[in-house]
């Protein structure tokens, strides 16, 4: 790489292979794209609409991995939010 | 004042015998007709498995509503059903907003999509634009 200037040097210092450091050096996620079409109207006893946005453990899924719009995130969490109420999502499945 | 449209769904302990749940169900329409409301639509979608135990039970019997009114029997309704210890759970949502909102950003997007098939070339613009 002659013509590149910049060479990626691990300046982290003591962190063995695979470690990360937060707070570091921003770390990188997949760039964001509407995997999921949400409806026009979000239905709130849809559970298996739903369930795409709750991982395993039952938390809502942050938009920065849903890749869905602020406004459609809104949506999603009030939804899930009322079909935890009524015990149809978990509020912590483990 | 402009009607709304209510959701209300409960959860009956799953060990109320069936013709108790159907009369609690047929108290909650009376109630409701005798407010001022419309019921639009009852769904007795029976026992399902709780996410989590909700007073030591598992299962739950859920029942939902769909009411159309102006708010006053749904104050009324959730004060009985705060009392009743046949009901585990219940919660009123409401839609019509929502809704509205849905069907006008399908129309605009339909609207859009027409108007953009419109520019589209046909294929038989495409064709005698060729033989030109």
């Amino acid at each position: 790489m002659a013509e590149n200037d910049l060479e990626f040097v691990d300046d982290r210092g003591g962190l063995g292979v695979g470690e990360d450091v937060i707070g570091d050096r921003p770390r990188r996620y997949q760039r964001r794209r509407p995997r999921n079409i949400v409806p026009d109207y979000v239905d709130w006893k849809d559970v298996d609409l739903l369930r795409q946005f709750v991982p395993e453990r039952g938390k809502i899924m942050p938009r920065r991995i849903s890749g869905i719009t602020a406004k459609d995130q809104r949506r999603i969490a009030k939804a899930i939010k009322r079909a935890r109420s009524m015990a149809m999502l978990p509020f912590v499945a483990d | 004042m402009a009607n709304r449209t209510y959701e209300v769904m409960y959860i009956i302990n799953p060990e109320t015998e069936a013709d108790k749940i159907e009369k609690l169900n047929e108290a909650v329409g009376k109630l409701i007709e005798k407010e001022g409301g419309t019921v639009i639509r009852m769904d007795d979608v029976g026992i399902r498995n709780l996410a989590y135990p909700i007073q030591k039970k598992h299962e739950g019997h859920y029942v939902l509503f769909e009411i159309e009114g102006t708010g006053q029997e749904i104050m009324e309704l959730e004060r009985r059903m705060r009392v009743n210890d046949l009901i585990l759970r219940y919660i009123t949502v409401r839609v019509d907003e929502d809704r509205k909102t849905a069907t006008k950003l399908r129309t605009k997007r339909e609207a859009r999509a027409a108007k953009r098939a419109s520019f589209r070339p046909t294929a038989e613009a495409t064709e005698a634009q060729a033989e030109a």
